[in-house]
Order: C-alpha cells, then structure tokens, then sequence
C-alpha cells in the first residue's frame, strides 16, 4: 500500500431522528437533496475536487441504502486502484465487537485502516452538511501553522451561536476555548464539523480517550477540549461559503428553497467544482402544453402536467393535469394525481397522492391525526416514503403522515358517512 | 440474463446518409439527439439491454466525438474485463481508396476482433434507425425458423418515390422467409422494408466478407442479403414498435420533434428500467426555470437556465434561455445560449450557439433553419 498525505473519514452513522419519517429507513447522509443528490455527495465531491482520494465512510444507521448508493464510489470518480472510496460499518473482531459510540470512536475503531495508507493527515468530515470546499487549502493552512488540529469554523449570527460549538480564538486563529453550544456565546464562531489532525497525533488521543471509561468517546465533547488543554496548537480555518447544516425537516426545506433563490450563496450549476452523484439512466424531462413552471428546479425523467412553482422536483416525479404544487419538495418517483393541491410539503421518494387530495391543507376538514408540530416546525407537512394518500383526502398543515390514508378519513368525510 | 454467444457490430457511420451542418464535426453516431443522448445510444442501448455485452463500434472520419462520447463503456455498463465495448479504429485504406468504403469494408476493418471474440453469433446494426428493440426475440425468431441470417423488417406504409429510393424492401412468404430484396426499388411492390439490422453466424459472415472482397463487393445489402436470397434460408423478423431513420435534415428535426408525442416518447425510452437508453453522464445540476419562465409541450434536459418562453422544443443540456426570448419548435444542443429578447422558431442550433441580445431567426417548419457549433450570432 502507498502511503497517502492525508486520509478522509466522512462519520455517515448518524440517525438524524428530527428528519422524522424520512430517515426511518436510510441514514440521514442518504437523504436526497436538491433535485437529484443525496446530502453525502457534498463530502464527497469535495474531497474528490480537493484531491483527497482515500475517503472511509463511517456507516452504522440504516446502512443498506447508503451503501448501495456509495458502492465503487465511480460516481464521485473515487473508484480508484491506490485507495478510493471504502464503506466502514462497526465489525467484530477476536476479542469483541461493538456499535460506534461516538464519533471519536468510529475513528478510534478504524485506526487500522487509516494506519495501512500512513497519512500525515486525516480529515474528518460530517455527511449531513451541505456546502462546497476546498479541503486542500485548510490542509495547507494547516501545515503553514504548524498546527496539531484545525477546525473549519463559519460565521453565524449572534442570536444562532447557542445552537453551535463555538470556537473562541485569538487574534491569529488560534484557538483558545471550545463551547459546545454555550448560552452567552464570546464568538460566532461556529464550528463546522470538518476536521484536519495530524494523525499520528490523533491516535494517541484517540487511544487515551477509548481508555476513558468516563468519556462520551466525541470529538466535539472529549477529543478537542482535551488536545487544547494539553496547549497543543489548535487553528480556526474560517470558511467563508455557503454551509447548512440540514438536519431538522425545516433545515432541509430552507436549504431546497435556497437553491431557488436569485442569490443560492454558493452555485450548484459550476463546471469547476460540480456536484457528482448516482445518476439515473432517464430521460429528459418533459412539460407538456398545459404545464405551468415558476421558479422551480426540475430534473431527468419527470413529467409535468400540472402547474409547479418555488418548488424542487427530483427525478422521475410525475404531475398530473390540475395539480399545483407550490413551496415543495418531491422526491425520487413520487405522483401526484390530477388536481391535487401540494403546498409547503416534502413528499417522499414513491409516494403516490391521489386526485384532489390536499396536503398542507389549511381546511377545517382536513385530517389532523399526524399532526406532529415537533418535527414539521413552520408549517411544513411531510409525506414519508412509499405511502399512498386517496384521491380527495385532505392532509392538514403541520403533519407527518406515516401510513396510507384512506378516502373517507376525516372530519368532513365521517360527517358524509353518517348522513348517508 | 446475458446473451453469452451474441455479440454486437454497429456501424458508426452511413455513407449515404448527410446531416449538412451536423456532420461537420463529428460522425453519424454522435449527432446530439433527444436532448441529453447521441444517435449512438439507441442502438448501443438496445443490445446492452438485451444482454448483447461484447459490441463494437466501427468508426470512419471525424471519430473524435464519437470516442470521447463513448470513453470506456462506463455508461452503458460495458468497461469489463472480459467483453464489453470495442471502439474499432477506421478502415487502414479509408484515406487512400478511390470509391467510397461500403458495410463490408467495414465489417472486414473489424475482422480481428470478431476473430478473437468467443461469440458464435452477431448482430449486426447500423447507428440511426432509433428504436426500442429486444434483440432476443431477435434471435429466438433465428433459431425458430432455422434461418442462416434472419433480418430485421418494419411495415413501411406507402412511400413516396423519394423514400422508396432510400429504402430495400423484402417480399417474404407465409412463414417469413424471405423470397426476394428489392434495393432502392422505383416502384413499390412490398409493404416491408428492411431495418439494416441482420443476425448471423459469425463463421458463415466472415466466409461471406472473404469471399465478397474476392470478388470486389462491398455492399451488405446487395453482396450479402440479395445475393443470398436463394441459396440460403434469410428470414425476416417484423419488429412492430416505433421507429425512426435518421438520414436527413429533415428527419432529424422530425425525430426530435416526435418525441413531444407521449405514447412515442415513453416507448423510444422505454417504461421499465430493464428498456431504458443510456448515455454519457454529465454531473449536471437540475434544470432551473426563472420566475417568469412559460415553457409548453417540451423536452428539457438537465443544467438549463430558461427564463424566456419556451414551446414544442427539444432543449439539451446547459442551455440558457434569457429573458423575454421566445423559442418555438426548435432543437437548442448543448450549452447553446439564447440571450435576452431573442425570437427562434423552426431551427435546430447545434452545441455551444450564441444568439446576442434581440435577434431573430427563423426557419421554416418543413425546412429548420441549421446553425454550425460555437456560431455566434
């Protein structure tokens, strides 16, 4: 085995449990986004565009999807014969085998396999964020500091900071304290979840921590405090792009609606640094002549009858005459049937919404049972993968529908059935 | 399952086929259709998906496109180990001989490969009949009638003269053989025509290639089939489904057009994932339509930016249509772009077209107006 530079982990393990029903069977890097990518084909073109091509993928949820989504890793160009893309679940061993526990550990369990390309570096990434960089510039910061970590850290606004870890530095970067989402924050600035070390340095951090039998084995909470407390040089990389962190249901709505925005904060659409995924062999997408399209992204294999505006259509949706679809996002496959009315709604990957039916309704009739305000905040109504919705029924604003929904459910609909 | 015996021979290039302005740049084959494909995929996919995995392509001139369109076989699934796609290069004498090279030249250019290849059978096709045809019926058909070459038929209809001296028809008995071929004929006596699509034996084609050149013939149609029609059991296989020769200007623009018709697009594209046609992937971002975008009846590829109007077009993909632009039945390829205040109707805008502010073109429906790659008008 060659040795490389620098080694990138992507830590995809997570459940992402406030995306509620959308990452019931797929880990949350998996979640589509945007039209036709998955959250984790922003990691991975940007090591790909950064020319880290030995990238380990941290799987533990829910693992099926993703990995059949990575698999040679061809897409992102990272099927290579020297190193490549390899997916990394937990495994047993002769002595024992468990879960990762925490983000330290999914590395610590994996020291082996970062020891047999002997990088300088390694970089550790998040699968659950969206934005474009260039690692190799931090790496180079790093190195011209002669750092022992570096942390990617972003500007965020004041009144958000409490939601972060915030990094306090001092005049040349250097970071000084780390608050994990402190309530009266000294800095804005946020940490970003992307991590350079030197790895040689790590291990035995790494080491130290697995023989902690106190510690919560995470980076953020044990690995930094710990390397800055023992006054190793530690650098804030500030990063001054577009990044979203999309991990609640409004997150990832407003970072679908930002791609529709005149000013998105970062190009999706850049011949220089493209986002690559897994595409489907479909074709073009067609508009038929009573289609309406407004403000919208529209991708490969839909069809569109109806009428679509401010609004994210991944592949192969079908829309049908009548329907009007506004402030939505759907995904892979889904239909929705002749007039149906879709408003401020994300709808699964193959769910099907029959004729007339409303969702996001704001009816007094509408069905409320899946009213769930603590996953769909700010009005959002979500349809979860796979689930047929009747034609006519109605869906009322702020729910998370989880099971098909019959004709004739509601409260409209019971009233009909008695005085019948 | 993969047909473990078949193998493929697609001819890259016609010799009496000239799309003008579209072929100056590049072969046959790779002429962009369909607003994300070239002319190559139709075919190429149809084998792949019927299990047809060791295919080679031959080429002629201006085969740079071609090559670059195809590069390993990736998108089609065929950069294997074993089998996969073959990009053959052009005929050593293509340069130097004095007559125009025909099928057999061509096949007799690919002799090596089809030497060492393991197959016993081929189909062999041309690039630019377009339809969605399973070749294993193909040849279930073949071994069902016992036939030596089984050849690929469509009902023709009524044809003009003119189309009628561009086609070779097939009269056949009852039960499909194939009793005479009528090439180029002036008067039409048969209501099948020939798809340039045959299955053979791969020993029996090349005896039949060696013993053509021996004897200085050089076309497919004539010097194999015709000239073979008594000796040997040829039969016709009728495919039923759509399809579309690609051999003008004229039929071009139709093609593209035609795919605006529901029930044709979905069977050219197939409905199942196991019929679909690949192409070279591009990585690029979904199509944004602007707010006061008003696009109808089209076809639109991925990467585009369309803030104009847009009506019974077929747009490719990372096309920009600016602001105010109408565009009417017109073929815009790749990364052409129609800046703010434009009028295009009835033109087909090869790749990389720029139209500046407020100009207007426009061709006639029954002959489209043609713009040459990377003009700027």
């Amino acid at each position: 085995m060659k040795s490389k530079e620098c080694v990138a982990m992507i830590l995809a393990g997570g459940q992402g449990s406030r995306l509620g029903i959308l990452t019931k069977d797929v880990a949350k890097p998996a979640v589509p986004f945007g039209g036709k990518y998955r959250i984790i084909d922003f990691p991975l073109s940007n090591c790909t565009h950064s020319g880290i091509t030995t990238v380990g993928v941290l799987t533990q949820y829910q693992p099926l999807e993703l990995n059949t989504y990575i698999g040679n890793g061809q897409p992102w160009d990272l099927d290579r014969n020297d190193g490549g893309v390899y997916v990394l679940p937990p495994y047993v061993s002769a002595e024992k085998g468990e879960w990762y526990k925490g983000t330290a550990n999914a590395i610590y369990q994996n020291i082996g396999f970062i020891s047999r390309f002997d990088p300088e570096y390694v970089v550790i990434l998040s699968g659950d964020h969206i934005y474009k960089m260039d690692y190799s510039k931090m790496i180079k910061a790093h190195k011209k500091a002669n750092a022992a970590a570096t942390i990617a850290v972003i500007e965020v606004p004041w009144e958000e900071a409490p939601r972060f870890g915030i990094m306090n530095t001092d005049d040349e970067m250097n970071i000084v304290e780390f608050e994990e989402k402190p309530q009266n924050p000294k800095s804005n600035l946020a940490s970003m979840g992307v991590y350079v070390f030197n790895w040689a340095l790590l291990k035995k951090y790494l080491i130290a921590d697995e023989n902690d039998p106190k510690s919560d084995n995470d980076f953020g909470k044990n690995i930094i405090p710990k390397m800055l407390g023992d006054g190793n040089r530690m650098l804030a990389y500030k990063f001054d792009g577009y990044w979203k962190d999309v991990g609640t249901i409004q997150s990832l709505w407003e970072a679908n609606m930002n791609l529709l925005s005149d000013n998105p904060g970062y190009m999706l659409d850049d011949d220089d640094w493209k986002i690559f995924s897994r595409n489907p062999a479909m074709p073009p997408h067609y508009l038929a002549p009573e289609a309406r399209v407004k403000n919208c992204y529209i991708t490969e294999g839909c069809e569109i009858m109806g009428d679509v505006e401010n609004s994210v259509i991944f592949e192969g949706v079908i829309i049908e005459e009548g329907a009007v679809v506004r402030d939505s996002v759907i995904f892979p496959c889904a239909h929705i049937g002749k007039g149906a009315v879709v408003s401020k709604t994300m709808i699964g990957t193959n769910a099907f919404i029959g004729e007339g039916a409303e969702i996001g309704s704001e009816s007094d009739d509408a069905v409320t049972d899946f009213y769930n305000t603590k996953i769909c905040s700010d009005g959002i109504t979500l349809i979860a993968p796979e689930i047929t919705i009747e034609n006519g029924v109605k869906i009322g604003v702020c729910s998370m529908v989880t099971q098909n929904v019959k004709q004739g459910t509601g409260k409209k609909a019971d009233t009909d059935t008695a005085t019948a | 399952m993969e047909n473990n015996n078949t193998m493929g021979l697609i001819f890259s290039g016609n010799p009496e086929v000239n799309l003008g302005e579209l072929m100056k740049v590049r072969s046959l084959a790779a002429v962009p259709v369909g607003g994300r494909y070239r002319i190559i995929d139709f075919m190429l996919s149809n084998m792949v998906n019927s299990g047809i995995v060791n295919v080679g392509i031959t080429t002629g001139y201006k085969h740079r496109s071609l090559s670059d369109h195809l590069g390993s076989g990736k998108a089609w699934d065929m950069a294997r180990k074993q089998n996969g796609l073959f990009i053959l290069s052009p005929p050593e004498n293509l340069d130097i001989t004095p007559r125009t090279l025909e099928g057999i030249d061509f096949i007799d250019s690919a002799m090596s490969y089809l030497n060492r290849s393991r197959q016993e059978y081929v189909m062999l096709s041309d690039c630019n009949t377009i339809c969605n045809i399973d070749f294993d019926e193909v040849i279930k058909f073949h071994f069902e009638k016992e036939a030596d070459i089984t050849v690929v038929c469509a009902e023709a209809g009524e044809l003009t003269p003119k189309e009628l001296s561009k086609n070779i028809m097939l009269e056949t008995e009852e039960d499909g053989r194939v009793s005479d071929i009528q090439v180029y004929p002036k008067k039409q006596n048969s209501n099948l025509a020939y798809m340039h699509i045959f299955f053979i034996k791969k020993d029996f084609l090349i005896d039949l290639v060696g013993d053509c050149l021996a004897h200085d013939k050089h076309s497919i149609s004539k010097d194999i089939l015709l000239a073979n029609v008594e000796k040997r059991r040829i039969y016709a296989y009728k495919y039923e489904g759509y399809r579309k020769t690609i051999d003008s200007i004229k039929s071009f623009y139709q093609f593209n057009l035609e795919l605006l018709n529901s029930d044709i697009r979905h069977e050219v594209f197939g409905t199942d994932d196991s019929r679909s046609i690949h192409t070279k992937v591009k990585d690029s971002v979904p199509t944004k339509y602007g707010r006061d975008a008003e696009v109808k009846n089209s076809f639109v590829a991925d990467g585009c930016c369309i803030e104009g109007r847009v009506e019974n077009c077929i747009i490719f993909r990372g096309v920009k249509i600016g602001k105010n632009s109408v565009v009417k039945n017109s073929i815009i390829m790749q990364n052409s772009r129609i800046m703010d205040g434009c009028c295009v109707e009835n033109a087909i805008f090869d790749k990389e077209v720029i139209l500046c502010n407020g100009k207007k073109l426009v061709g006639q429906i029954t002959y489209p107006l043609c713009i040459g790659k990377r003009t700027i008008v």
